[in-house]
């Protein structure tokens, strides 16, 4: 399991052409009226994100989530720790004009068209070719034809697709996306994860705060534990799910087959589990199993589902 | 400058898409129409000889026609000052709180636009729809007026922009509370607040005769001393359209106003730039 604060593998394969993203003993701490109720909501949080990667960050509700994005966007001011966003300060206007964000609440204003808000995004971003942009992004989330609209008569889904394109407008290096797939159908949502795959393409950074763990783990290559204001795991989806070595097999037994009992550990939904420290190790060990008579019928990495981590991690 | 210009704009488009500014617009355009339609003066040689309001005789006596419309234009100055700026408490309290709501702040704190650019521009779309205000509203009833009695003077227009004024720092106060606490009610209850106290500010000496001399009469002069004065404005802006002399004290009271709006919004963005939303 990766260790939080170190480098794990997926930071060092992808550490080209520097940091998104650079968290160092980030905290933050709500101030309560005369000192009383303090909440912190972020503790000696530490991230370092290659630029270029997909990382998603899971987490517990209030396990500070949404706090870490708003810092990472400078509405929120570290109470405590070091910053950097693409190299600079998040409250650095610089930096900001390449970032594109879609909040988590969304409130857009009801009586503009969707083009016009988009447009008026545009401007604030001195998006070049503004016009050319706007159109095109609302072709790619696929409200071309709704575009003069009424905000006020779209959708949640709708809304959501307009706020991602006004995150998309400008070719942004990093996109901070806090549930961006919420209240879109699963057409949308495919259609949504197309798009931002697209983007990884392009070069852009992704940084994906979902409540959907399946979504999280198809997007992101790399994925971040909140649990109380603290990145408490963070690593690859196999680095988090995984048990190195160990592996599941199904066979189809035959009558008089009997498999090895000291190697195959039966399991409670008739797989087997097996451990074997490499390939070769492996490989012996399916052929015990074959010539004792067994079929195999399917063999996969012996790995955790996500929501499995999750709820480990929250109950520790 | 650019984003606090487009943030201006912004303002001005949500103002329009407002039922509120629709109505009173739609309000001041039947009122000009009635006026053009329902109002008519007879003018000899620059003498107001009769005048006749939907048909009915309003006035027969023979009078210069810039001191028959004396009263109306003090009356009408009167009018837009302080209807102008009840209206604009009302109507502008919710512009701040909207643009701080959650879900919207955000995301423009996220755009590259620095929080103080989001304060001023919204400021000065809420000052650029009071000067259209201005200029459709009175421009209109005061063109009409002298298109009629063929008296053409600037004065009146003048008169009523000193509302603009006093809705600088009346709305200074507005945008600052909206910092602080983002609720509509509450905003135009500083609005409302404001303007109340800028018009006793603007009796403070009469105020003051009424307490005796010692420290309660300073203590007033003292507390009422950095409000606008926005009924002394009130009267200068009437004194003005009448084609009075204006007060001499107009320029220091014009400054004293901005600068206490200027002042006010100051703490508004002192407050906004270290605040967590």
């Amino acid at each position: 399991m990766a260790d939080p604060g170190e480098p794990s593998r997926w930071s060092a394969k992808h550490d080209r052409g520097g940091l998104a993203i650079e968290a160092r003993a980030i905290s933050k701490v709500y101030r309560g009226w005369l000192g009383s109720g303090d909440r912190q909501a972020l503790s000696d949080l530490n991230l370092s994100l290659p630029r270029g990667t997909a990382f998603g960050l899971i987490g517990a509700n209030g396990a500070g989530k949404t706090t870490f994005v708003k810092t990472l966007l400078g509405v929120v001011t570290p109470s405590g720790g070091e910053l950097r966003v693409l190299g600079g300060e998040p409250a650095e206007v610089t930096v900001r004009a390449r970032i594109g964000y879609v909040p988590e609440r969304l409130a857009l204003p009801p009586a503009w068209t969707g083009r016009a808000y988009l447009h008026s995004v545009a401007r604030l971003k001195r998006v070049r070719d503004a016009r050319a942009d706007v159109t095109r992004q609302l072709d790619r989330v696929g409200l071309g034809s709704e575009a003069e609209r009424r905000i006020g008569q779209f959708s949640k889904g709708m809304r959501q697709r307009l706020a991602l394109a006004a995150a998309l407008l400008g070719a942004p290096e990093l996109l901070i996306l806090d549930e961006p797939t919420d209240g879109v159908d699963p057409l949308g949502r495919a259609e949504i994860r197309q798009l931002l795959t697209e983007e990884r393409a392009r070069g852009a950074t992704l940084f994906l705060n979902s409540h959907l763990l399946s979504e999280t783990e198809r997007m992101c290559d790399a994925i971040g534990i909140l649990s109380r204001g603290s990145l408490v795991r963070q690593g690859s989806v196999r680095e988090l799910c995984g048990a190195p070595g160990v592996w599941r097999v199904r066979f189809e037994l035959g009558s008089d087959a009997a498999l090895e009992p000291s190697s195959f550990q039966s399991c409670p939904d008739g797989s087997y589990r097996v451990r074997a420290r490499d390939a070769a190790a492996l490989d012996r060990e399916l052929g015990l199993a074959r010539s004792s008579g067994a079929l195999l019928i399917e063999l996969r990495p012996d790995a955790k589902e996500l929501e499995e981590v999750l709820a480990e991690v929250m109950s520790a | 400058m650019r984003a606090v210009f487009s943030l201006m704009l912004d303002t001005l488009r949500e103002a329009a898409a407002r039922r509120w500014f629709f109505a009173f617009a739609v309000v001041l355009t039947l009122l000009i129409l009635a006026l053009v339609l329902g109002l008519r003066m007879d003018v000899v040689d620059g003498a107001l000889a009769a005048t006749r309001l939907f048909g009915n005789d309003v006035s027969h006596d023979v009078r210069s026609a810039d001191v028959a419309l004396r009263s109306v234009f003090e009356a009408a100055t009167y009018a837009v000052f302080y209807g102008g700026l009840c209206f604009g408490v009302l109507a502008c309290s919710d512009f701040g709180p909207e643009l701080l709501s959650p879900g919207r702040i955000e995301h423009l704190l996220s755009l590259p636009i620095r929080r103080v650019e989001l304060l001023l521009g919204t400021f000065l779309g809420v000052m650029a729809l009071c000067l259209l205000g201005i200029a459709y509203g009175a421009g209109g009833f005061f063109l009409v007026l002298c298109a009629k009695a063929q008296l053409w003077t600037l004065r009146p227009l003048l008169g009523a922009s000193l509302a603009m004024v006093a809705f600088f720092a009346v709305y200074a106060c507005m945008l600052s509370c909206a910092v602080f606490v983002q609720s509509a009610s509450l905003c135009a209850a500083a609005g409302g607040l404001c303007l109340l106290a800028g018009v006793v500010a603007g009796q403070r000496e009469a105020l003051a005769a009424l307490l005796e001399p010692g420290f309660g009469r300073q203590a007033l002069l003292v507390v009422l001393a950095p409000l606008p004065r926005v009924s002394e404005l009130g009267e200068a802006a009437a004194s003005i359209a009448i084609g009075g002399a204006a007060p001499e004290s107009l320029w220091r009271l014009v400054t004293g106003t901005l600068l206490f709006g200027l002042s006010v919004l100051a703490v508004g963005a002192w407050r906004l730039r270290d605040k967590d939303f």
